[in-house]
């Protein structure tokens, strides 16, 4: 649980010419979960969204070296091969991840021709069954907009893991959902994570949700991390100001 | 931020250009009888085709009269009938539809049915079957291509119309015992001017090609009155002799038009980014 | 689904009987008479006497409505009623025509949307490169230029500076290039930009970003983006359907192409109303199911609409 999968030094990111964040450094350990927790327009998923490789996001300054090499300076085709296979990504938008009007199975077929594996039925019912989607013969012939959000989320949670990447990015990806789903596709990431070893990076607004399963946690306000570490010792002995706020608004049950 | 500030200074740079081209179009005609010194209609049997010179700088047509002043002048008829055109069409269509917007019902019903069905059939087909029908001349042409160009404005405005209506200040005017007209001259015409304006402004192109394309047909205006359609219908039939009495009224036309649409383009990215 | 499809033909019915009426409304209100007309072209002198049996022998005399009646009978007849110039069926002429338009009219359409698509969809895939800027400054002209312009710059480079095609179109390969090419370009103008603009709105969607980020090759994306635009792109086409057939009677009676639109331009200065009438209905039939049919293709490529 030690070795650096990611490293972010003193990165400065703009987004459509207008500055998010500014200096900031992270790193990620192999293996573990780091909850990035922050409110709204704090700069969190624009973080995420340079790591994953987003064109619409300038990396003005600083460096992000996955397995030692700096993905920043690297080029187009070079990047390309990291996404998916190395880098995944899950957004926020359950409708989002996939082309609404074609079938599941075709775009599955896609994604995994892109990267040269075959599609096979059963290795994807594996990771459905965790997934809770049963049916998946239906599910393979029907259209995201067909389906509600939550098995879009986990359709797309699906596609992320076939690809069996090292490291996933998942920005507030349950935000979109109802709070019982919301629970359930967090329990089974949570589940995949464990048995494949993947890192996870999950950006959420939701102190709460990060508390149930983060190793770490790092709170992000205004484009700068105030507080990083064990998520215990955050959640317990909050040192920052706008920690302690966040924590006082946790409704409690 | 930085950079939508430059394309908001560059749209603003390229709206102040083109506005002044489209005026000094508009001018030019205008002082057609300053600029140009021979008279458009003066026809002279010893300089027939001749080429451009100095006395001629576009050359003279079949009958020997000079093309310059021709080009200006027909610019004039060009221009003024499509301002005309575009401005009645204005006016219809958004008082028909501030009224189908506002009070809605019955006839709101009644004339966006009328609206759909003149919208299912084609601008240009219906202007030549009606300025065939009506006889030639400008009037005519104008007509024509008015029975079907009301339509558009009173959509929009309708649409802008509706939304307004709901706002908070008409309604607040509303209880505040204002009458329907009232309302819709004070809140709602204002608000939906901008809108339906920039519409007026990207039809000038269209009513433009319109128009010309009568014209040339022989639908629009009657000879000899100067027209760029006609003036490079008539040429055509000796273009091999003397081109220039095509080219240079088909210059104008292309230049004009260009300058309208480009007008009009800007300003609707100038809505947009404002 | 099959009282939708007679609730729809219908409604399509009801407003070409309400176009028709109005058509003929206008003509008879218009002035010019079809009788002084018919006489003149045959040399005729015209007195009071003779120009009363001539309207007397074409039905002109009759009330309005009963002349608006017998020529709805002549249309559920298939017949369209008799040609005021020659006596003639107007059916078959108008067939004739109908033929020749929609030969120059179905290769423009082709031509331009073939060229648009290649150029519309290339230019928003790479968005501001050059080929990109050469696309929009080629379709922002094109769209500026009036097709009869066109026709008179087309034939004095082809025919008379270089001499390759004839001025006048006598409905073979060769005669065709032009009177295409006069309708394709406008049209061009039109379709690449948007096209383009309906590629790029794709492009900006969740689901392009999703893919990316999975790592899905180019021309995967590519695909999906085409195949989602596929639908926008018809009613586009079906939109154009007015303006290529605008454009192609202009284009007829430049050309001298024996279409439904010369034909008509012909009828029109002869005031052979049953002519124009059919011209009417045929036209406004045409554009009415074009655009019919375009709304349900739309439902066939995008279900998500019949879900709203």
């Amino acid at each position: 649980m030690s070795e650096t999968i990611l490293k972010i030094q003193d990165i400065s990111l703009a987004y459509e010419e207008c500055p998010v964040v500014t200096n900031l450094s992270l790193d990620v350990k192999r293996g573990e979960l780091l909850c990035i927790v922050g409110e709204s327009g704090s700069g969190k998923s624009t973080l995420l969204r340079a790591v994953c490789g987003d064109e619409l996001v300038k990396v003005t300054a600083g460096s992000i070296i996955y397995e030692a090499c700096d993905i920043v300076g690297m080029k187009e085709a070079e990047r390309q091969k990291l996404k998916g296979t190395r880098i995944g990504y899950i957004q926020q938008n359950p409708y989002g991840a996939f082309n609404p009007l074609r079938t599941i199975e075709a775009q599955f077929r896609e994604t995994l021709k892109s990267h040269g594996k075959t599609f096979r039925r059963t290795d994807l019912r594996e990771i459905f069954g965790i997934l809770e989607l049963n049916n998946s013969d239906e599910i393979l012939k029907s259209r995201p907009y067909e389906l509600s959000g939550g098995m879009n989320q986990r359709i797309a949670i699906a596609a992320s893991f076939i690809l069996r990447p090292e490291l996933l990015l998942c920005d507030e990806i349950t935000s979109a959902l109802d709070v019982t789903t919301a629970a359930a596709v967090m329990e089974e990431l949570f589940k995949l994570k464990s048995e494949n070893g993947t890192t996870i990076v999950l950006v959420t607004h939701n102190i709460g949700q990060a508390s149930n399963i983060a190793d770490r946690i790092a709170i992000m306000y205004q484009g700068k991390i105030v507080e990083f570490g064990e998520s215990e010792k955050v959640l317990m002995h909050p040192e920052h100001e706008y920690t302690k706020k966040l924590l006082r608004d946790v409704p409690r049950l | 931020m930085k950079k939508r500030i430059s394309r908001k200074k560059v749209i603003k740079i390229k709206l102040v250009i083109m506005v002044v081209l489209a005026l000094s179009v508009v001018f030019l005609t205008l002082f057609a009888g300053v600029i140009a010194k021979n008279d458009p209609y003066q026809t002279c049997a010893t300089s027939i085709r001749t080429a451009p010179c100095v006395d001629y700088p576009f050359g003279t047509d079949n009958l020997g009269r000079c093309i310059f002043a021709r080009v200006l002048y027909g610019g004039r008829t060009t221009i003024a009938a499509t301002f005309a055109l575009v401005f009645i069409s204005f006016a219809i269509g958004t008082v028909i539809g501030m009224v189908c917007g506002y009070f809605g019902g019955i006839i709101d019903r009644i004339l966006m049915r009328l609206a759909d069905i003149t919208l299912g059939f084609p601008q240009m087909v219906v202007a030549i079957a009606v300025a065939g029908i009506l006889g030639g001349g400008i009037k005519s042409a104008m007509i024509a291509l008015g029975i079907t160009m009301w339509v558009s404005f009173a959509r929009l405005a309708r649409s802008h119309t509706f939304s307004i209506r709901s706002a908070a200040f008409v309604q607040t005017a509303r209880f505040a015992g204002k009458n329907d007209a009232y309302i819709i001259m004070v809140h709602v015409f204002p608000n939906l001017l901008a809108p339906v304006l920039t519409n007026a402004l990207t039809q000038i192109g269209t009513t433009m090609i319109g128009l010309s394309g009568l014209s040339f047909l022989g639908l629009g205006v009657i000879p000899p009155a100067a027209e760029w359609g006609s003036m490079i219908s008539e040429a055509r039939a000796y273009i091999q002799i003397a081109p220039w009495a095509v080219i240079y009224p088909s210059v104008a036309t292309i230049i004009t038009i260009i300058i309208f649409n480009y007008l009009g383009d800007v300003i609707m990215d100038y809505r947009e980014v404002r | 689904m099959i009282r939708n499809i007679l609730k729809k033909i219908a409604e399509i019915v009801l407003i070409l009987v309400i176009l028709s009426f109005f058509v003929f409304l206008l003509l008879y209100i218009a002035p010019g008479d079809p009788a002084e007309k018919r006489l003149t072209s045959q040399g005729v002198a015209i007195t009071k006497q003779v120009l009363d049996a001539e309207r007397e022998r074409l039905g002109l005399l009759k009330p309005f409505l009963v002349r608006y009646g017998e020529w709805l009978l002549s249309v559920i007849r298939g017949d369209f009623g008799i040609s005021f110039k020659d006596d003639m069926p107007v059916a078959p002429k108008l067939y004739k025509g109908l033929l020749n338009t929609f030969f120059l009219a179905f290769t423009s359409l082709s031509v331009s949307l073939i060229v648009s698509f290649i150029l519309g969809v290339s230019s928003a895939l790479r968005k501001d490169s050059m080929l990109d800027h050469a696309v929009r400054i080629y379709s922002f002209i094109a769209n500026s230029l009036p097709n009869f312009l066109i026709s008179v710059l087309l034939m004095y480079f082809f025919c008379i500076k270089l001499n390759i095609f004839p001025v006048i179109a006598s409905g073979n390969i060769q005669g065709l290039v032009m009177p295409v090419l006069c309708l394709s370009i406008p049209m061009t103008g039109r379709f690449i930009r948007q096209i383009r603009t309906e590629v790029l709105n794709q492009m900006n969607e969740d689901y392009v970003m999703g893919m990316k980020c999975r790592g899905v090759k180019k021309h995967y994306i590519a695909l999906n983006i085409i195949r989602n635009s596929l639908g926008h792109i018809f009613t586009i086409v079906a939109i154009q359907i007015g303006t290529l057939m605008g454009g192609s009677v202009v284009i007829e009676a430049i050309f001298r192409w024996p279409g439904i639109g010369k034909l008509v331009m012909d009828s029109i200065s002869a005031r052979d109303y049953p002519v124009i009438m059919g011209f009417v209905l045929i036209m406004g039939t045409i554009y009415i199911v074009v655009n019919t049919l375009s709304d349900m293709l739309d439902k066939v490529l995008d279900p998500r609409i019949e879900k709203d």
